[in-house]
């Protein structure tokens, strides 16, 4: 079933002489199709909110003292920490690829008298920083850093 | 005698001065096997029911007039073969666009956001005729060709799900041939359209669906000049900060 789109859409600034029948959404949008990844992408900025959350409380108990830090810690490890940490690392893991897909044509042909390097390229640095970076994160996790 | 075989075309009809909301009528036709969409439309307006209206004109994907939804999906009809779908395929006007008439959708919103980028080369000062032609070699062209195949057969405007939600937004098509004027080496008017882009409504409404470059009939690729668009309008933000006196002087 079509639902209808802004009644302004597409509208021109004055009206014309003719009455017109309001503008549609497209069919599928926003669960059907194509549709369906470009809404789950934006979806998953909900999870983002509420790791968000997680992760402030999280620094709020580090301030708290060794036992809240232990508990916060513990509710991490709890079957609800872990399957938030699993929607999270698969939301991220989603927005990434379909970034990095999405990325390389959005850069301009140049800038100024700087072209940017073929499209391989920015895959494989796009990719080669997003290892880096997660190696990064397992590094300072794993007390990497410390001591 | 061998019969043609038949399909049922479901189509959208809208009389503004009849009806109050727009309403489908099903044909069923004999088609032929190397019909376009647009063929079985012109079959119905000529043998079956002369009051339908759609527009189209040329027939070979150049002058963008025949966009509609088919099976729900943005399609140029003049290039878009009858045989690919089932035994009942549905035709409705453009989606995110009001409807005129039938398949009719109302242009005017389109062609003033098409103006207000300046779709044209705008220089500081013109060159005397004496003076010759602007030259441009191959690999300047290239940075803009693709940009430059936009026939405005708004497809992207109807798959893009900003422009359904967001009546102030310019739209893909509009942005990338804004977008292509600022690459073209003989233009001098970016740091013009790149304040338009920074406007309300613009370059960064978009949510980068994508959709409008995986609809676009003629593969210009308008998601990839409205993200160039986003960072070339940055840039220049940024070295007017920097460099209030490095700017192009505006035509």
């Amino acid at each position: 079933m079509t639902r209808p789109a802004h009644p302004h859409a597409m509208q021109p600034s004055r009206a014309g002489r003719t009455r017109t029948a309001p503008p549609l959404l497209p069919d599928r949008f926003p669960f059907q199709g194509r549709y369906l990844a470009y809404t789950l992408f934006d979806l998953t900025g909900v999870v983002y909110l509420i790791m968000g959350f997680v992760v402030l409380r999280v620094v709020w108990a580090l301030g708290d003292g060794p036992q809240a830090w232990q508990a916060a810690r513990d509710s991490m490890a709890s079957p609800l920490g872990i399957a938030l940490h699993g929607i999270a690392l698969v939301s991220v893991c989603f927005v990434g690829v379909r970034f990095f897909r999405l990325f390389p044509k959005a850069q301009p042909p140049r800038i100024g008298p700087v072209k940017p390097p073929p499209r391989p390229v920015i895959y494989a640095m796009l990719y080669l920083v997003w290892i880096g970076v997660i190696f990064g994160f397992m590094v300072i996790i794993n007390g990497g850093f410390v001591g | 005698m061998s019969t043609a075989p038949k399909k049922t075309l479901v189509v959208t009809r809208f009389d503004p001065d009849r009806d109050a909301a727009p309403r489908t009528q099903r044909y069923e036709i004999p088609v032929q096997t190397d019909w376009m969409v647009l063929d079985a439309l012109n079959y119905i307006k000529d043998e079956v029911d002369g009051t339908l209206s759609h527009r189209w004109s040329c027939r070979m994907a150049v002058c963008g007039s025949c966009g509609m939804m088919v099976n729900g999906e943005p399609r140029l009809t003049c290039k878009d073969p009858l045989r690919q779908y089932g035994e009942t395929v549905t035709v409705a006007p453009l989606a995110n666009f009001p409807v005129v008439r039938d398949l009719v959708i109302e242009m005017d919103g389109f062609m003033e956001k098409l103006k207000s980028v300046k779709p044209w080369i705008l220089r500081a000062k013109e060159l005397a005729v004496e003076a010759g032609p602007v030259r441009q070699s191959p690999e300047q062209l290239e940075e803009f060709k693709q940009f430059s195949l936009c026939i405005n057969c708004m497809l992207c405007y109807a798959a893009c799900p900003v422009v359904s939600n967001e009546p102030d937004f310019l739209g893909p098509a509009a942005i990338a041939l804004g977008h292509r004027y600022n690459l073209d080496s003989r233009d001098e008017g970016a740091s013009v359209r790149n304040q338009i882009f920074r406007g309300e409504g613009t370059v960064f409404s978009c949510s980068y669906a994508n959709e409008c470059s995986e609809v676009c009939p003629k593969h210009v690729d308008p998601a990839a000049a409205v993200n160039q668009a986003k960072f070339n309008a940055l840039i220049d933000w940024a070295k007017g900060l920097v460099l209030p006196r490095g700017r192009q002087e505006q035509p």
